[in-house]
């Protein structure tokens, strides 16, 4: 039951949050703002560090001499949920803590980020995974070539239809989990204390790790697979590639329809068929 | 040492408990708040089940020692999953996932009936449709390793089944009271803060402790869910388990926290002079 407000001027009737209205499709203006280049800058260095941390984990774990010598699949899923916990952490408060080119996706379809920002952040996003694989080929040269370059690829056994459904349906709970996180609503509730919102957000990115990397060495994330590629730079990684765009932004654009038409039932109540508890 | 309040028509605490909910509501029938909690409670089932069940195949279909991500990694898809989607259903369904914790909500007169009932047959369904998902995407493995199917292992009995099952759903349900009392809420100055997150850490802990005896349910959409799927007739027999266990678990979460903690009962009788602000 979120706490209600009474203020003079305000029609929130029974609610103590305000939904904020959709950014602008194209807002030229913020081009003039520093903190836009900040917040571009933020995501470049973010990504950048997320993918040397990964990968290197990735390499670490392969370069094993006996078979249990590594940090073992666990590791490799905490690396990754791990890091998008601590650098979500980081930059929530400067560019949102996108970190990922399907998150960007998403909060753009729900029109919460602007296409001119999209856009910026997932360029952004591309270089500094780029740069960060870059960097860990730069001081594993040897390993990083012959243990597959943390590309992701359809393991064998799998198909691509498997592989492209696993990466949509994980995208989807990490996506989701960050409507969730960053929800007005959930913001009162919380008394608008926001704390530790990328907790779970760094949870969903570990347990979609745990079940996805014996299919594809999970995605989930367009610039991760596009940085990884780029510098691995192999054939049956740039043949799935695709997989890895096609599945983020699919997972996405359902996470972002679910959560604004079921969940905020912004169409229902637009028609008016239901009667929903104004306090609700 | 919980702040007092002193306001009008209270009797020091700063928290109220909530009514119980009635137990015929036809009125939440028409709300959508109902329908969406309904959904979001089958969606967050089938997330559940198809990341956790996923893992569990993938670990199993290792190539050799240290191949999978290992028991560990298994507890924690279970734990992380649930913390996970409590935390994102918890302001629109309450976050059940679990028919053992509605049916414990239910006991202590925080669901109503019809409410309840929807609930758990929207987290079966949701169930068969996370481990269908699973077989779709991986339908060699699934069948040749047990298909994520809840069984008891060898060289354990029934009963000790089925015990492990009841402590294992208490943990699970005495964590959610203790998340959800009024009176922390209170003690943490009404900021609901991570309380998803004990309660997927209680899930890791059971699990831990549970996987090699019954590969651990202590929740029966999830165990339903993939003896339809895997439809094996050793996961048939011993299913009942699965069911009884976590209900009686939950019962006795439930009764522990209302007629002790809460010293419902003691409080109805005044035999006892509890302190006025504690």
């Amino acid at each position: 039951m979120s706490k209600e407000v009474s203020e003079e001027g305000k029609t929130h009737h029974g609610k103590d949050y305000v939904d904020p209205p959709p950014a602008p499709l194209l807002d030229m203006g913020e081009l003039k703002s520093w903190s836009f280049y900040r917040a571009l800058i933020a995501e470049f260095i973010a990504t950048l560090l997320f993918l040397y941390v990964t990968v290197a984990t990735v390499i670490g774990h392969k370069k094993q001499t006996g078979p249990c010598d590594g940090v073992g699949l666990l590791g490799i899923a905490w690396a990754f949920g791990g890091m998008i916990f601590v650098l979500v952490y980081c930059t929530a408060g400067i560019s949102g803590g996108h970190i990922n080119p399907a998150v960007t996706f998403g909060l753009f379809l729900a029109r919460k980020v602007s296409l001119v920002r999209a856009l910026g952040y997932m360029i952004a996003q591309c270089l500094g995974a780029i740069c960060g694989v870059g960097f860990v080929k730069a001081f594993m040269k040897t390993p990083y070539n012959t243990l597959g370059g943390g590309a992701n690829t359809v393991a064998d056994g799998y198909s691509k239809g498997t592989a492209l459904g696993a990466e949509i349906i994980g995208t989807f709970v990490l996506v989701y989990t960050v409507f969730s996180a960053t929800d007005p609503k959930r913001s009162a509730r919380d008394s608008h204390i926001p704390v530790l919102a990328p907790l779970p957000i760094g949870f969903a990115v570990f347990m979609v790790h745990l079940a996805t990397i014996p299919i594809t060495g999970t995605g989930i994330n367009p610039a991760r697979s596009f940085g990884a590629a780029v510098i691995y730079n192999n054939e049956k990684a740039w043949d799935d590639q695709w997989i890895f765009w096609v599945g983020p932004f699919l997972g996405a654009l359902a996470a972002a329809a679910y959560h604004q038409y079921i969940l905020r039932a912004s169409a229902i109540k637009a028609l008016g068929s239901f009667r929903s508890n104004a306090t609700n």
